[in-house]
């Protein structure tokens, strides 16, 4: 016979749900709730809330804008402006001022003026596909044994990480194929296939691969997914996701901070002059 | 997937705080499907399928994966149970999760999924029955209505935890809040939904969904 109504549940589901919870007290709070109906309701009512939330995320939740916005803001705007019109005053007055100088040289007819508008045109980010890809870090993430504690690795993830380790990327991926998913390993395999197909040019099937990584929370794996799949959006010239990922490895501290501060700089920086560079000539591709 | 037997008759009872007994239900069903009946079976899979359901859910968070594992520890618990294998019938429960827990360690530990022992028995209760697509539409109507009276922030703060399993420190970031104010709507977020399909679903006027488990 059991009165319980829900209040262990209500401390202990959502860290269960997390995978928070210490492994002592999950076994208990299994234990519980597969006799308690109303622990077992309540766990039930997160989950279903954790599935909605999967089907129809969360319209208005966005992650931070990029420092780096593609729209640029108004105040931009109307600086690059003032800009453009205050060169286009100096070119005018230069060039009325030679003509007014030299006036016996023969005149051709006077030189289009920059229109305006140009100057306020959006910005396309991937002007310059070639100088954005060429930030992408192609090196392959190190791989450390992990600490066994009297455990023996999975023979297919040995095997596969002595491809990796000898350079070997086709080898790896077809060896750490074989790692069944739920492992220990399966998350470390998944996430050296990740590495090795970016390095063979699958762009896709690494961005799967590591995003299941990024995706599935905490790991020692995680950062490195998160860098990668930065690095990835790069040689795909595509800077916002490039950034996001960026932003993301940064905000997990850990020992790609520095790398992706610098990475996530320099895009900025090339984001920038190229709409300098557009801004001051229109006609600049 | 549907899962919403959030407020049978049993869950009333202990929402209210009343004593349930469980044993001689248990107790029945274990002597009826060891003598073959095959309508035992049912009420066995849809009392415990939701129990296994979220435990192997919350272990693998894995959808797919946890609907697989789920058909092997019915299957496998019910051929024991035919076999007559259950001693303790007060310890039902405690069976069904051991071997819950067996399968899920044997999934983790190997590439072959289903234990070798395991045998597929005839006639097994239809496990897809379990699940209907009306309860499940309705729960998530439910549970939609329940999420809509959170506000953005904290809609926010469940989705980046229970979807993207984002640390507090990492959301307070993303939504430039401090850390110890995420944890704190994390927490009231939850508790206020969680109580909130659970007055919904005692509303709810389709009785179905607590004849469900237990019978």
């Amino acid at each position: 016979m059991m009165i319980c109504t829900g209040s262990l549940a209500d401390l202990k589901a959502l860290p269960y749900v997390e995978g928070t919870l210490p492994a002592s007290e999950v076994e208990q709070f299994e234990e519980h709730f597969f006799d308690c109906p109303a622990c077992l309701v309540r766990l039930q009512a997160i989950q279903a809330v954790g599935r909605e939330l999967a089907r129809n995320p969360v319209a208005s939740r966005r992650e931070p804008e990029p420092r780096i916005r593609l729209g640029w803001p108004t105040w931009l705007w109307t600086a690059g402006a003032i800009a453009a019109v205050l060169l286009v005053c100096v070119f005018t007055y230069e060039s009325l001022e030679a003509r007014l100088a030299k006036p016996t040289v023969a005149q051709g007819p006077p030189k289009s003026i920059p229109q305006m508008q140009t100057a306020a045109q959006p910005a396309q980010p991937t002007a310059t596909p070639v100088r954005i890809s060429q930030l992408a870090d192609m090196t392959l993430p190190v791989y450390s044994l992990p600490n066994l504690r009297g455990e023996s690795l999975d023979a297919h993830f040995e095997a596969g990480m002595k491809e990796y380790a000898a350079g070997n990327c086709r080898g790896a991926i077809k060896a750490l194929a074989m790692v069944p998913g739920e492992s220990s390993e399966g998350r470390v395999a998944e996430f050296y296939s990740g590495a090795c197909q970016r390095r063979m040019g699958n762009l896709a099937s690494a961005s799967q691969l590591l995003r299941k990584v990024a995706d599935a929370g905490d790991s020692p794996q995680q950062e490195a997914a998160l860098y990668s799949l930065a690095q990835i959006a790069l040689t795909d010239n595509d800077p916002v996701t490039a950034h996001r990922y960026l932003l993301r490895t940064i905000s997990l501290r850990g020992d790609l901070e520095q790398r992706a501060r610098g990475q996530e700089r320099r895009l900025t920086e090339l984001i920038a002059q190229d709409k300098e560079a557009k801004g001051k000539n229109p006609e600049a591709k | 997937m549907g899962h919403g037997n959030y407020m049978s008759g049993e869950h009333r009872a202990e929402v209210e705080g009343i004593a349930v007994e469980k044993a001689p239900e248990d107790e029945q069903l274990v002597l009826a499907i060891a003598s073959g009946d095959r309508e035992a079976e049912g009420a066995f899979v849809l009392q415990y399928l939701p129990k296994v359901r979220a435990m192997l859910l919350a272990r693998t968070r894995n959808p797919d994966l946890a609907a697989d594992l789920q058909q092997d520890v019915m299957i496998e618990a019910i051929c024991a149970l035919r076999r007559g294998q259950v001693r303790d019938v007060a310890k039902l429960s405690s069976f069904v999760l051991g071997i819950a827990r067996n399968i899920l360690n044997s999934h983790f530990q190997s590439a072959v999924r289903r234990p070798a022992t395991l045998e597929f028995p005839n006639e097994l209760p239809d496990l897809a029955t379990a699940i209907d697509s009306m309860v499940e539409q309705q729960e998530q109507s439910l549970v939609q209505r329940a999420i809509s009276t959170l506000d953005t922030v904290d809609q926010s703060i469940l989705q980046l935890t229970l979807v993207e399993g984002l640390k507090p420190g990492v959301i307070a970031q993303q939504l430039r809040l401090s850390p110890e104010v995420v944890r704190q709507k994390k927490v009231r977020a939850t508790r206020k939904v969680v109580n909130l399909i659970l007055k919904l679903s005692q509303n709810n006027s389709t009785t179905h969904f607590s004849e469900r488990i237990v019978r």
